[in-house]
């Protein structure tokens, strides 16, 4: 077995027993970069494979939330309603929007996207039975087979969703459909010309990455106990675009490691300085100029300005 | 609706259409220019005001605010042009688009961290402090200033880009930059200029504007969505698609307030999703390669 | 050192080891050790003003107690919620499960006051609202747990609809923020002023964050209303007033509001357009009482010079009961049912009047809401009180609380 394998065996383990080790707090970040992590993963699919950058995925991780909270609060916490609803739902948010939206491209997809996601916004502000302002509170966590998730089984329950997700998008990554996305990325007239359907592949990552990105946000809603129209904001897409860019795109793993730079630096460093949102900024500027690879590519040994 | 009324509520949407073309012609000019979307672009806007309520502060002369801030906003633009963008030109734009966001988080709590976080106010000149009878309608004189500046910088623009030589250069730079290069035009410094002139018009727009709305950080992420909006509805990259689609936006979001207030947080996400589905180039952009 | 399977698990376990062994090295005595206050503020924003001032009148009080109540330390521990309520529940996580707050206290917005509500309420810790306003915490969402010592939104608009129809007018145009506490605070005000003869002109709620009220001046203005009731906060309230001035409606159409149109918060920046307007809250700096006065003074002696405003109001009766309730139970805080009904029966003389909660909702029972006017005094602009309404105490609907 490879050190390589071996080192992230080893880190899924420490991750699924933090609890074990470490106060509520730590344990609590820790799970938010999880959820995180599988969100800028799925935009990650999204950008740095099929090289679509949208500023609208926020989109589909609200309306996973929210499909979440509503079909826990409402009709009962059980499995389906807390993870396969919610993809389901996102699923199909994102073939809609996916159909409209890719028949255009670069700035004008970012601001398509852009506009639906705050459009589900404006939606969920307004209107009552969503909450409103508000949101919906009181979000429980589901219940497995029967079984009401304690502390530690609902640890293990994300730890274990972001691991197949995670799986999920290497597997699709690796496959003959990845490599295909990767060919619309680096040539997408090749690609054409070559004679694919380079529109309906696209489609196909769209809602995948939609799909991923509402479990992200069923996950969200089940952790936090709630969920606000902000999961729908431009900016939420943004976070997510500075996670996985800071981790590096087109690796999957690096967005978890830029969801962990992101949480550390908003929670910690905040609690040290008031000028945390510089940091970030500057932090972001740093990356995109002479970190291309992000910090993934830092480690691979990929420092300095590209030409 | 009465015709008074009617015509007040027309006034109130020119003077909103206005405010946004003077806060989205910048960003138009530099889309149009280096195919960047300058999403710092609302933070030129909230640095312009913030440089003209301290000159307001120093001198108490709101015209010298009016003419000083925007050099200062462009001279800022012009130094995260050449230092911080003009590295990633050979790269894909959307780089650019991403570096760009990361400067919304930077500027804007710069500028908490310089100015605070509170609420600041900006006087108007004490000469268009009052309002004005016009047509049965009480105008605010100081719109009425806004409209007929907002006009008045739309013919100087209009006037540069298209019958002077600076604006040819421009508009060649536009259309193809390469070409411009090879005629033996320094891109390098047009770029630059283009790109604090862009920065300039939305420091201006943010003076302009701060006498009716006020100052606060999170002001340059909040505006950014109407100012991109409008040069997407207008065309990115035209200065005619910029003026006609502040207009119509401006009396969209007035008269959508009057008739259909539930809606009006939407009314803005919804126009523009309609233009980008029917027509994605916008009222006058160039046509989608 | 070569990189082998064995190394590396060796090490491994090592670290875990380490880290378990932890949280039990350090471990203090909950009963000796110092009294933990947790403030959910915001810090940094807009808000940070309120933030502030909460936080520094808290800080008086205690100082004038030598920060110690019963011989234990008091340690404030202080949170940035940001105005954001992802940020201000997971701050109130740490503040509960890491920090073991004995007292929570804060927070500003009403959206992170209902998000915390839950883990407050199940973990049983006690919280003293410190700030908002929501109505459902005094309703159906109340808990036995949960004590305000600021405001429900209803408190100051309810009054002001009868004083309103009485001295103002019976035609009045209604206008808020698209959200839900500017529904509540424009409903409490109908439920006084239409059975007191009232009319309302018209309704309008232009959204939350609006920067142009432009259209919505010109309606105001086209109704044909008498006055006008606005709730506006922060930099909305703002800007509606100064368009309210500039579109000349100030002096033909009288502005009147909840309290928070025109809270120091604000005021500096609006300036002579605000001059005039009337609203209701629970205090202004300027009430003639002894607590009040001394208030006042000592507030400005420590914060160079600073008035103390609404929100200090706030701050300074939540240190108060957090002081007088501890030293009831001797500084015990692991009785915390003991606690809870020492806070309950607490009564004192506040800045704002004789200070007390009400059994059935732990909601503070406002001595007065004072009708107050914007004028020029000493100093610059201040609301001065021109008439008051007294012993105002929220309805309570759908509260059940354990006697």
């Amino acid at each position: 077995m490879s050190v390589r394998v071996v080192a992230v065996l080893v880190a899924v383990l420490l991750v699924a027993v933090f609890p074990m080790l470490a106060g509520n707090y730590p344990v609590k970040l820790l799970q938010e970069i999880l959820v995180w992590g599988v969100f800028a993963m799925s935009l990650d699919l999204l950008m740095g494979f099929a090289g679509m950058v949208s500023f609208g995925h926020s989109a589909f991780f609200g309306v996973g939330g929210y499909v979440a909270a509503l079909a826990l609060t409402r009709w009962g916490a059980g499995g389906v309603n807390g993870l396969v609803l919610p993809a389901l739902a996102a699923a199909v948010a994102a073939l809609v929007i996916g159909y409209c939206s890719i028949r255009v491209s670069g700035v004008y997809f970012i601001m398509l996207t852009l506009a639906f996601s705050q459009m589900f916004y404006a939606v969920t502000f307004q209107v009552d039975w969503l909450g409103a302002e508000d949101g919906i509170v009181g979000v429980p966590r589901p219940r497995l087979v029967g079984v009401e998730l304690g502390p530690s089984a609902f640890h293990l329950y994300l730890v274990a969703v972001t691991l197949l997700a995670t799986l999920a998008l290497w597997r699709i990554v690796c496959s003959p459909f990845g490599h295909v996305l990767r060919g619309i990325h680096d040539n997408e007239g090749r690609m054409q010309a070559i004679g694919y359907p380079v529109d309906r592949y696209k489609l196909v990552a769209f809602v995948i990455a939609g799909t991923v990105a509402g479990v992200a946000g069923a996950l969200y809603a089940q952790l936090a106990g709630s969920i606000t129209p902000d999961a729908f904001l431009w900016t939420t897409s943004g976070e997510a675009l500075l996670m996985a860019i800071i981790g590096g795109t087109g690796t999957l793993g690096g967005a978890l490691l830029g969801a962990a730079a992101f949480i550390l630096l908003q929670s910690l460093v905040s609690s040290y300085t008031e000028r945390w949102m510089l940091l970030l900024g500057l932090t972001f500027i740093v990356f995109v100029l002479m970190l291309p690879g992000g910090i993934v590519g830092a480690l691979r040994g990929r420092i300095g300005f590209r030409a | 609706m009465l015709l008074p009324d009617f015509f007040s509520q027309a006034l109130n949407g020119l003077s909103y259409g206005v405010l946004l073309f003077l806060l989205s012609v910048g960003l138009t000019l530099i889309f149009g220019m280096l195919d960047i979307v300058n999403l710092a672009h609302g933070s030129f806007y909230m640095l312009g005001a913030y440089a003209g309520l301290t000159m307001i502060g120093l001198t108490g002369n709101f015209w010298l605010a009016l003419v000083a801030a925007p050099l200062v906003v462009g001279a800022i633009g012009a130094l995260m042009e050449r230092s911080v963008l003009r590295p990633l030109y050979r790269r894909p734009p959307l780089d650019q688009v991403l570096l760009t966001f990361g400067f919304i988080y930077f500027f804007e709590d710069l500028v908490k961290w310089i100015w605070g976080g509170r609420i600041r106010s900006i006087p108007p000149p004490d000469v268009f402090s009052g309002s004005v009878k016009l047509g049965g309608a009480t105008v605010p004189s100081y719109r009425l200033f806004v409209i007929v500046f907002g006009l008045v910088m739309a013919v100087l623009l209009w006037v540069v880009i298209d019958k002077t030589r600076l604006g040819s250069i421009i508009r060649a730079g536009v259309f193809d930059a390469e070409m411009t290069a090879g005629m033996g035009i320094n891109t390098g410094r047009l770029f630059t200029g283009v790109f604090a002139l862009g920065a300039a018009l939305g420091g201006l727009s943010g003076v302009i504007a701060g006498p009716i709305q006020s100052a606060q950080p999170p002001m340059g992420a909040s505006i950014l969505i109407p100012a991109l909006i409008v040069v997407v509805v207008g065309g990115l990259g035209s200065l005619k698609g910029s003026f006609v689609g502040s207009l119509i936006i401006g009396q969209a979001e007035t008269f959508g307030k009057v008739w259909l207030p539930g809606a009006s947080m939407m009314m803005i996400y919804a126009v523009m999703a309609l233009v980008v589905l029917l027509r994605p180039q916008g009222l006058f952009g160039r046509p989608l390669k | 050192m070569r990189l082998t399977r064995r190394t590396f698990l060796t090490g491994a376990s090592a670290t875990a080891a380490v880290v378990a062994a932890g949280p039990w090295v350090v471990e203090s005595d909950a009963q000796s050790g110092p009294i933990k206050i947790g403030l959910v503020l915001p810090y940094t924003g807009v808000y940070a003003v309120l933030g502030e001032s909460i936080t520094q009148a808290m800080e008086l009080v205690f100082a004038r107690e030598g920060n110690k109540i019963a011989g234990r330390e008091i340690v404030m521990i202080k949170e940035d919620d940001e105005m954001k309520p992802p940020v201000g529940v997971r701050k109130t996580e740490k503040l509960i499960d890491s920090d073991k707050v004995d007292i929570l206290t804060g927070p500003v917005h009403s959206g992170i006051l209902m998000g915390m509500r839950d883990k407050v309420h199940n973990s049983k810790t006690i919280l003293i609202v410190s700030n908002a306003g929501a109505d459902a915490i005094s309703r159906e969402r109340c808990s036995h747990w949960i004590f305000r010592t600021s405001f429900s939104n209803w408190q100051p608009c309810q009054p002001m609809g009868g004083w309103v129809a009485k001295n103002v007018s019976k035609e009045v145009f209604l206008t808020a923020p698209n959200y839900q506490a500017g529904k509540d605070m424009l409903n409490a005000f109908k439920e006084a002023f239409i059975p007191a003869g009232g009319k309302i002109v018209a309704e309008d709620y232009p959204k939350l964050g609006e920067t142009d009220y432009a259209p919505y001046l010109t309606k105001i203005r086209q109704s044909g209303a008498k006055a006008v009731f606005a709730f506006y906060s922060g930099t909305d309230a703002v800007n509606f007033v100064k368009q309210y001035d500039q579109f000349g409606l100030k002096g033909q159409v009288k502005l009147t509001g909840a309290g928070f149109l025109t809270e120091p918060d604000v005021l500096p920046a609006q300036g002579q357009s605000a001059l005039g307007i009337i609203t209701g809250h629970f205090y202004t700096p300027q009430l003639d009482n002894p607590t009040n006065k001394k208030f006042v003074a000592d507030f400005k002696a420590k914060f160079g010079g600073k008035t103390p405003d609404g929100f200090a109001c706030q701050g300074y009766d939540t240190a108060e009961v957090i002081v007088r309730a501890l030293k009831a139970v001797n500084g015990n805080t692991q009785d915390k049912d003991k606690l809870v009904a020492a806070i309950e029966k607490i009564e004192f003389d506040s800045p704002r009047g004789r200070f007390r909660f009400d059994p059935k909702t732990h909601n503070v029972i406002q001595p007065y809401i004072y009708i107050r006017e914007v004028k020029e005094v000493a100093g610059g602009l201040d609301n001065v009180p021109i008439d008051k309404v007294a012993d105002v105490r929220d309805p309570g609907t759908g509260c059940t609380l354990p006697s």
